[in-house]
């Protein structure tokens, strides 16, 4: 068997479903014209004749030469699904996935296994949310078809020669040309935007992040001398403070942090990694923290100036300034980091901070360096400078600069890809009327979005998983993107259109001119020109191309940084009264809002929140009570003139000087969303009229020596007297049920914790015992002779960052309901992630709990349905027969877990588009009738008839339900529990394992392993 | 035991026809004296006849017609809601995953509590030998079949695709074994409330059997004497009639009775048998059916009290039947106030945290309030009818019926909602309030109920002609207290 069953081997072009020459394709689109129609091609066409046939909107007619699927062929079998290594196209991270393609439709994004960056090896890798949601926004019918000039369809060759007519002008006058993107870190697309910008006198390719780290690159700029990010190693880590740096969320490379923060965390091999985490919001990193200490956003550069003397007196190393003033207590969470950080062993340790601020990356930098952190690819310490990391490249001065030329009338052209500057930089407005000054202004923007809205032409890229495209997310690492279907629209490559423009004879289609780079840029780092054929294939098949000759490229030296200067920020000015100070943030899934057209993501709750389809002011519990603010009610934000309005949201865990908002909503077109879900007389529009999803709130951002300041600008905020409830799947926060109703109870078991202590303590409860079982009354009734599936989920590992929620909808055809549904808490998620806050106000501990069907054995779910509609499968599954269902709930009532859901209304699946993204292999449930996570049957199937037609007993591990598969933390273990040996029997076994509500024999096949954190004293306990 | 229980009437007097009408009667007040008699007004038979039959056979009165367009006006309302809820789905109701069932099965169970008192006042009254409920058996077991009707739609509108409702049945198909799930209460429920609408059904119509002769006798327009003639049976009036009527009577009387019980067993058993909090409970067969009982008297003192005003039937139904209504909702809110404590009590007796909570909750919680219009209105009540004075003025009496109507809908709902909605994990708490379909579906059972209930009086005689001249004095030994 081939190392990659699930990788095709890519015979050059034909990996393409390529219909070009069939379905009259545009000779544009350069993609894979070589028109060697064979039967392979022919199958294609067909599969491909079927995403055509359901494209109305699109201009190509099916092809009358199709043919049925009655000739078969080797390699490409109807029902069975291929699947394409390449690139994810969801943010700069750069992970790379396999994409499983069905008939010619891609309609499922995971991992890819044998990535370096997330993949887990033995066919497992993370794929987070967005990555996985990114195969919806393929199928999106407000994706440019193409080219628009001055607001109409075009054709590319007219829009190519008025673009070249202005860019002569251009070339000959002088006037300054800008390339404005996204980080770029593939040398493809970089070596095209260069060698066209090198093409004027006055040409700058300037990169710019919706969510910046300008300072920590800056910071190692000035310190190293390289502006580079270091490749952060959380596995080498065993001490990591963070400084409101949310790197299991949103922070650089969220699936690669969490995949190697929990296996430093791993509780089986020695002492796991521990964690501190300082913030001023409750983030989704501060969730699985040890230590959570809450800090105001002004206290930040004071608490690291004050950790870096302390840590310097401990080297023996002074600083030359005094330590910061801190409060007591701040200063003795303080001391205790600095302790654990100097204790660690010399490289092991890891502070990491969100700050766009200089001072503070640079001081973050300075503690790492004391720490001895910093080392080559060799020194296996926790920051690599030599393999550094390029997923954040934006320059926010650069940016600022081309802000104020653009404003002094000095660009005479400007192009802007994979960025929304118009959207999401703090000069948003004043931009917006500078652009129309800009001579030639391209966008090559997908869509029309507030940038491309004033552009006069919009050249639109292919989405991701139409693209040939590379990427460098490490230094040595190459994420290699294949196109897993033809476009859908007469789209055309970025790297293509700067070739074009650059007035040069292209190459014929984007993956010559990939090759041509590659043979240019990469072979002579990777491999022999003679071998570059074997290379290249290799590359594409596998994904990626790895080769430690590669990092030769990498400039950062590692020299001892220049500290001398190095003087921390004086103390922020306290708040005025009255004022708040606003921490504006990324959400797990909108990000910097490049999501805001994806409904899964909008229904996607904020796992520390809860919320849905709405971006919202967070207000600290005391400060709410304070103001006499509830949630849902409308309040503003007020500074400087600017005025915004946002429901209000009450967030234990807070700094109660901060008014926490996310980024990334208001996007321009999300009003499409407004019939979303159902619409009957009571309900109401998920998008109020002419509103969008959420409110944009860029224009709180701040700027500050040229970078985007996040947090820290003070607001004053008022209730305005209305109301907006926000539509939130879990309306009560603690296991400890309300105190005015049952005072001095003890917290529900459902989500269990111990202290390490108590861990290793095994008399002490290192044994997690919620319940006991009953003793049954009854024979059992099922034998379970061959497989009993269970899955085992590991509290520890489990961070919430809800890629499991993802990967079930995408996989078992679950339906988007609006927002009105979702505050009718009837979303339709088979699998949803609780949240459980232990303790109270801003000192509170989260705990987040995968929660599915449990697949009892004593299942009261069956007992109850009159139709027999739900029974016992003999592998332990609850099966839920859809066509035999009759609606009556009963069921649902009687599960104690509440996690079937009903089909309240005919869920339209009315884009016949975006329904080119459902898995064939999964019913589409009517309305009236229950459904829920039946543990991936489909895939179960799929791999036992697989084993049985080799003749073989099924492996362990070789089924993964979709949950298990993307979920980046390794927090789930599917298999058979009859069989000992198996991963999930030994993970049962295990001391922390633990049934949910074990007391109500229903017998679950779902064991939850209890989280374990390494602080002193057990704070679930209110007594 | 014909004698004891004999409405049989003096010989010579044929009550099923025309016959005996004409014989008038002096007074009896000798034993009157002893007791207050059942019937006021020293009614002749033959007055009983025109009496009970003159709302059928005169034009209807202008309150009548208000009535019935009022009540079909709801009826039509609500069945427009229903309409919609059919079309647009369950969505259309407050309802989510946490909360199943609320408005739906509430309706249900108070309209199978309010069926409840029928059956109870004419089969369990008539085994012991209760005389008084002569005068309102008739309607009490219309109003149980109109009742056991409204409570019927409910489970078949709260499927989500109730076109499949036959799929409850164990019907012989073609999917191979595909059969019912007998371990499941919810087919128990189908087969416990069919079989008590039918014999209950069965019951009524053959308590009606002598007063259909009575109308055919009397009948004007040759339809009504065809319908009546049809629907008699042929009844003549003859002893052997009278014998074999009075034993099959009897007999039904004896297999309706243990199905006033079973049926809100079988209906608690939904709620008892389940893993929920507040609703896995041993008591709730007992607690179901006195306070189904307690409901359906209620119910029944409500209809009576209007229909003895406006169809003119003070002679008939009496202060003392209003008095022994009473008595009897005493009896039941004292059980019915019993079971609340017990449950209390259970709850914290148990130590489970779960069913702590959910009582606790009940009363402080979200829905504190609906338990408290349930404490207020079906312990509280009840007390003030220990007084005579409250007993006899019929205009409180009356209120005080809606109140514990009222309560009894508040009953099943807190059981319903408050144990659901914050049942064992805290992550799944949901809220719930009521959609304007779901208040407008509620409004079309009532505009059911009073719709076939005005039908009912308007072409059926409410109170049992036959039966009520059966304990009138006539053909008895002198000083022969009649009870």
């Amino acid at each position: 068997m081939s190392p990659h069953p699930q990788n095709r081997q890519p015979d050059a072009q034909d990996v393409l479903p390529s219909a070009v020459r069939e379905l009259g394709g545009p000779s544009g689109a350069g993609d894979a014209v070589r028109l060697s129609a064979n039967r392979r091609d022919f199958l294609k066409v067909a599969g491909f004749t079927l995403a055509a046939a359901a494209l109305p909107s699109c201009s190509r007619a099916p092809t009358h030469e199709a043919i049925p699927y009655m000739e078969g062929t080797p390699e490409f079998t109807p029902g069975n699904a291929a699947w394409y290594a390449t690139l994810c196209g969801g943010c700069s991270a750069g992970c790379g996935i396999l994409a499983k393609v069905r008939e010619g439709r891609p309609i499922k994004i995971e991992g890819n296994p044998e990535h370096p960056l997330n993949g887990r090896g033995s066919g497992l890798a993370g794929a987070c949310a967005v990555a996985q949601a990114t195969v919806l926004s393929l199928y999106d019918r407000q994706r440019l078809r193409g080219p628009v000039a001055a607001g109409a369809a075009a054709s590319w060759e007219a829009v190519d020669k008025a673009i070249l007519e202005k860019l002569a002008t251009l070339r000959t006058a002088g006037g300054g040309v800008r390339v404005l993107t996204g980080t770029l870190s593939g040398p493809t697309q970089r070596a095209a935007i260069e060698s066209f910008v090198a093409a004027f006198p006055d040409g700058k390719h300037i990169m710019v992040d919706g969510l910046s780290a300008s300072a920590l690159l800056d910071a190692h700029d000035e310190l190293f001398g390289a502006r580079v990010l270091p490749h952060m190693r959380f596995d080498r880590a065993s001490v990591i403070a963070s400084f409101d740096a949310d790197f299991l969320g949103t922070w650089v490379s969220p699936v690669e942090f969490t995949r190697d923060y929990t296996r430093a965390r791993n509780l089986s091999e020695g002492t796991p990694a521990r964690h501190f985490q300082l913030e001023s919001r409750m983030s989704l990193t501060g969730a699985s923290a040890d230590e959570r200490i809450v800090l105001a956003p002004a206290e930040l550069g004071g608490a690291l100036a004050h950790l870096a003397v302390r840590v310097a007196q401990k080297a023996g190393r002074p600083l030359g300034f005094p330590a910061a003033k801190v409060t007591k207590s701040l200063g003795k969470a303080l001391a205790g980091i600095a302790d654990a950080l100097w204790t660690a062993p010399r490289g092991t340790s890891l502070v990491v901070c969100g700050s766009n601020h200089l001072t503070d990356q640079k001081l973050v930098a300075q503690i790492n360096h004391m720490l001895g952190n910093y080392g080559a690819s060799k020194a296996e310490t926790t920051l690599d400078l030599e393999a550094h990391s390029n997923q954040k490249l934006g320059d926010d001065r650069a940016v600022h600069a081309l802000v104020e030329e653009i404003n002094a009338g000095k660009v005479g052209a400007l192009f802007v890809a994979g960025c929304n500057p118009v959207y999401d930089q703090p000069e948003a407005k004043s931009l917006a009327a500078a652009l129309k000054k800009v001579g030639l202004l391209v966008s090559l923007s997908e869509r029309v979005d507030e940038t491309s809205a004033a552009a006069g032409f919009v050249c639109p890229d292919h989405h991701a998983l139409e693209s040939w495209n590379d990427s460098e997310p490490t230094a040595g690492t190459l994420t290699v993107a294949q196109p897993v279907i033809r476009p859908l629209g007469d789209t055309r490559g970025m790297a293509r259109s700067f070739a074009v423009w650059s007035g040069q004879q292209a190459p014929a289609s984007d993956r010559d001119l990939m090759r041509a780079a590659w043979q240019k840029h990469v072979a002579p780092r990777g491999a022999s020109p003679a071998a570059f054929e074997r290379y290249w294939n290799q590359s594409v098949h596998d994904g990626h191309a790895a080769s430690p000759r590669l990092r030769s490229r990498a400039q950062a030296t590692l020299s001892v940084p220049r500290l001398e200067g190095l003087v921390p920020s004086p103390a922020a000015a306290p708040l005025t009264a009255g004022r708040l100070a606003v921490v504006l943030y990324p959400t797990v899934g909108m990000l910097d809002g490049r999501h805001a057209h994806n409904p899964w993501l909008h229904e996607l709750p904020d796992p520390i929140t809860k919320v849905a389809w709405d971006n919202y002011a967070a207000l600290a519990p005391a400060t709410a009570a304070r103001l006499g603010i509830e949630d849902g009610d409308v309040v503003s934000l007020e500074a400087g003139g600017r005025t915004i309005e946002l429901p209000a949201l009450i967030q234990p865990g807070q700094h109660p000087d901060v008014v926490a908002v996310p980024l990334g909503y208001g996007r321009k077109g999300t009003d499409r969303f407004a019939d979303i879900g159902p619409s009957w007389i009571e309900s109401e529009p998920t998008v109020a009229e002419g509103g969008t999803v959420g409110v944009n709130v860029s224009s709180l951002l701040g700027r500050e020596e040229g970078r985007i300041r996040y947090a820290g600008l003070a607001v004053a905020l008022r209730r305005t007297g209305a109301k907006k409830p926000l539509a939130r799947t879990q309306i009560y926060g603690s296991q400890t049920v309300p105190q005015h109703i049952r005072p001095g109870s003890d917290p529900r078991p459902a989500a269990l914790s111990l202290t390490l202590a108590e861990y290793m303590h095994e008399e002490a409860g290192g044994h997690a015992t919620p319940g006991h079982a009953a003793q049954p009354l009854w024979d059992d009734d099922h034998g379970y002779d061959g497989n009993h599936w269970g899955l085992a989920i590991d509290l520890s590992r489990c961070t919430g960052c809800s890629a499991c929620v993802i990967a079930c909808q995408a996989e078992n055809n679950i339906p988007v309901v609006g927002r009105d549904e979702v505050r009718r808490t009837r979303e339709m998620h088979w699998l949803r992630i609780d949240r459980y806050y232990e303790g109270e106000g801003e000192d509170v501990s989260v705990i987040h709990q995968p929660m599915l069907c449990q697949q009892c054995d004593n299942a009261p779910c069956e007992t109850v349905c009159p139709v027999l509609a739900t029974m016992h499968s003999d592998e332990g599954l609850n099966q839920q027969v859809y066509n035999r269902c009759v609606g009556t709930r009963y069921c649902s009532n009687n599960c104690p877990y509440k996690v079937r859901r009903f089909n309240w209304f005919k869920y339209e699946h009315a884009d016949e588009v975006e329904n080119l993204v459902l898995n064939p292999d999964v019913t589409v449930r009517t309305r009236g009738v229950m459904e829920k996570c039946t543990f991936c049957v489909q895939r179960i199937q799929e791999k036992k008839i697989k084993a049985r037609n080799e003749d073989r007993a099924l492996l362990d591990g070789e089924i993964k339900p979709a949950c298990a598969q993307s979920c980046p933390a390794d927090a789930m273990v599917f298999g058979n529990m009859n069989d000992a040996k198996s991963r999930v029997s030994q993970s049962i076994a295990e001391r922390r394992s633990y049934r949910v509500l074990e007391d109500l024999d229903v017998r679950p096949s779902i064991h939850y392993m209890a989280r374990v954190r390494q602080r002193e004293e057990r704070n679930n306990r209110d007594d | 035991m014909t004698d004891l229980v004999s409405p049989m009437p003096p010989s010579g007097v044929s009550i099923g026809s025309e016959a005996g009408s004409g014989t008038a009667h002096g007074h009896h007040g000798h034993y009157a004296t002893l007791r207050e008699p059942l019937i006021k007004g020293n009614k002749s038979l033959a007055q009983v006849t025109d009496d009970i039959c003159r709302p059928l056979e005169g034009k209807p009165t202008r309150l009548w017609y208000v009535g019935i367009a009022t009540s079909v006006t709801m009826l039509l309302v609500g069945f427009a809601a229903i309409g919609y809820q059919m079309y647009m789905g369950i969505g259309t109701w407050g309802l989510n995953p946490t909360v199943g069932w609320a408005f739906d099965i509430t309706n249900f169970v108070f309209w199978i509590g309010i069926g409840h008192a029928g059956t109870l006042i004419s089969a369990v009254l008539f085994l012991f030998r209760q005389r008084w409920r002569t005068s309102v058996n008739r309607a009490a077991e219309a109003m149980t079949l109109i009742a056991v009707m409204c409570a019927g739609i409910f489970p078949l509108i709260h499927m989500g695709r109730p076109w499949l409702a036959h799929w409850v049945f164990p019907l012989p198909n073609v999917r191979g074994s595909l059969w019912v799930n007998w371990r499941s209460p919810l087919l128990w429920d189908v087969f416990a409330i069919s079989t008590y609408f039918l014999i209950s059904a069965t019951f009524w119509y053959v308590g009606l059997i002598p007063d259909f002769a009575t109308l055919r006798d009397r009948a004007k327009t040759k339809i009504r004497r065809a319908t009546s003639a049809v629907l008699s049976l042929g009844w003549t009036g003859s002893a052997r009639h009278w014998m074999r009527y009075e034993l099959v009577y009897l007999l039904l009387a004896g297999l309706a009775t243990p199905l006033v019980f079973s049926v809100h067993t079988i209906v608690s058993f939904d709620f008892a048998t389940s893993v929920i909090p507040g609703w896995h409970t041993t008591i709730f067969p007992p607690y179901f059916v006195a306070g189904a009982i307690f409901s359906g008297l209620a119910m029944v003192l409500t209809l009576m009290l209007v229909a003895r005003k406006v169809m003119r039937l003070e002679d008939y139904i009496t202060e003392s039947h209003v008095g022994s209504m009473c008595k009897l909702i005493i009896a039941m809110g004292g059980i019915v106030g019993l079971a609340y404590i017990t449950e209390f009590f259970i709850a914290m007796y148990s130590g489970n945290r779960y069913e702590e909570f959910v009582f606790l909750n009940r009363a402080l919680g979200p829905f504190a309030w609906a338990y408290w219009i349930m404490v207020v209105c079906n312990i509280v009540t009840p007390q003030l009818l220990w007084f005579k004075k409250v007993r006899t003025s019929m205009l409180t009496v009356f209120i005080l019926s809606l109140f514990i109507n009222l309560g009894m809908w508040f009953e099943r709902f807190t059981i319903i909602v408050t144990s659901l909605h914050r049942d064992y994990l805290t992550s799944s708490w949901s809220d719930y309030s009521p959609t304007s379909i779901e208040l407008l579906t509620l409004m079309g059972s009532f505009g059911l109920f009073f719709t076939l209930f005005l039908v009912f009086c308007r072409f059926l005689p409410a109170i049992a002609m036959g039966e009520v001249k059966g304990i009138l004095p006539y053909g008895r030994k002198e000083k022969e207290p009649v009870q």
